[in-house]
């Protein structure tokens, strides 16, 4: 029994520490000017980027966020000192791309990554219990596909620059937003409340670092349950949870309910569906957003497009009026997109399969 | 012996899983061993008196051998 309680720690304890340093993390980043709730999520942010390089022109959303940045340079430069950085891709490029969108847009109707909504469930808003389900759902629905012989085919051995030049264009676009006006940048709204650069940059550096050791990913283990049985990535997703309560605990901002949650709406169904493609997606994807931006630093190219399609999915939610706020879903046709989404990943689903055979 | 190969798609290890179990050689699917690598794929864990090279799919990574102190690497394929 007892060495089975040393194996135990062994196996899972950095998977369980790295998910206790992102939500003591995220709760300190909102301490430190961040949104409630919303200490990190990597939907929220790269949406916020987005809005930056004003590829989107919703005022309240416009801020070249840190932690992105801080992220995929820290899992980079983790993976180069361990010797697994390697440039890969070329796995399906443009069907990455879509889903990335997609993934991106679900996210922004529910608002939020499934890490956030991990944060949200910490903090005690239950609108993020139903995207919860949603996500479950649309994860159990993926690994259909998956066990049908889906595949978006394997990467190949690229030059190092394809590996190199996204997470060198993301520092160089993050130093210009600092020493230039070239940005968009919020004065009020979410986009306005923002931690120091230095602490938000350094702390995703860390937490980027983490995530390449562990391979933490929030869609990685409930996938895992349901393929294999194995438990060792949702420690990863729990321990987040835990950090996160106790951290909002501690603060007292600890608040149990539906109604008037920080950046959130109370909409079941459409809070339900958006997680529902995000989870589908992140399946097919083979990673939650957090995991794409991590697989980006060690040189997937894959990755660096999905990461693309994320800010392709961001401007598209808020020029079309498909994002939510804290009013409730957006003005433009989103239950249409939704369908459309399904649509596409079911379709893509099944195609998989066809390549596979042939 | 354990032997534990990669692939690099979760579909390949599916397939060289089924292969192998056809052919009567104990084998399961699994998430790839950290140590192994920082991808987050399918592995296939078997017993075999060999590494079964020929019942692996051609999207193999790598077959590693599961020993006592760790993993040994046996063949890489690019």
């Amino acid at each position: 029994m007892e060495k089975k309680q040393s194996s135990f720690w062994k196996e899972n304890w950095l998977v369980i520490v790295t998910g206790l340093v992102i939500g003591a993390a995220a709760v300190a980043l909102s301490a430190l000017g961040n949104p409630a709730n919303m200490g990190f999520c990597i939907a929220c942010f790269e949406r916020d980027i987005a809005g930056a390089l004003k590829f989107h022109q919703a005022g309240v959303v416009q801020y070249f966020r840190p932690e992105i940045v801080g992220i995929v340079l820290g899992a980079m430069c983790m993976a180069m000192v361990k010797k697994e950085w390697r440039a890969q891709g070329g796995s399906s490029p443009i069907t990455r791309f879509l889903i990335g969108m997609l993934v991106m847009i679900g996210a922004l109707v529910f608002l939020g990554c499934p890490l956030r909504m991990v944060i949200r469930i910490g903090g005690g808003d239950l609108n993020a219990v139903v995207g919860l389900v949603g996500f479950i759902v649309g994860i159990v629905i993926g690994t259909f596909p998956l066990k049908n012989g889906f595949t978006l085919n394997r990467a190949y051995k690229q030059n190092k620059a394809e590996g190199l030049i996204f997470p060198i264009l993301l520092a160089v676009l993050f130093i210009l937003s600092l020493v230039t006006t070239l940005f968009a940048l919020s004065t009020e709204g979410p986009g306005s409340m923002r931690a120091p650069w230095i602490a938000a940059l350094l702390i995703a550096l860390v937490v980027g670092a983490l995530c390449q050791r562990s391979r933490l990913c929030m869609a990685g283990g409930i996938r895992d349950i349901v393929l294999f049985k194995d438990f060792h990535l949702i420690l990863g997703f729990a321990a987040v949870i835990v950090a996160v309560l106790i951290g909002n605990l501690i603060l007292g901002k600890f608040k149990l309910g539906f109604a008037d949650q920080p950046v959130a709406h109370s909409d079941a169904v459409f809070n339900f569906l958006g997680m529902v493609l995000v989870g589908w997606g992140s399946v097919l994807l083979g990673g939650c957003p957090l995991r794409q931006l991590v697989l980006a630093g060690e040189g997937n190219s894959d990755s660096a497009i999905t990461v693309l399609g994320f800010l392709a999915g961001a401007a598209v939610s808020h020029n079309f009026g498909l994002a939510s706020s804290a009013k409730g879903i957006g003005a433009g046709p989103v239950l249409w997109v939704l369908i459309a989404g399904f649509v596409f990943l079911a379709l893509i689903s099944v195609e998989g399969k066809i390549a596979q055979d042939a | 012996m354990t032997y534990v190969a990669t692939f690099y798609t979760h579909a390949a290890a599916m397939l060289t899983h089924r292969t192998m179990t056809k052919n009567g050689i104990a084998a399961r699917m699994m998430p790839v061993p950290r140590e192994l690598s920082s991808s987050c794929g399918t592995c296939v864990r078997y017993e075999a008196p060999d590494p079964c090279y020929a019942m692996l799919d051609r999207d193999v990574e790598q077959v590693a051998e599961a020993a006592e102190t760790g993993y040994v690497i046996r063949r890489t394929y690019q």
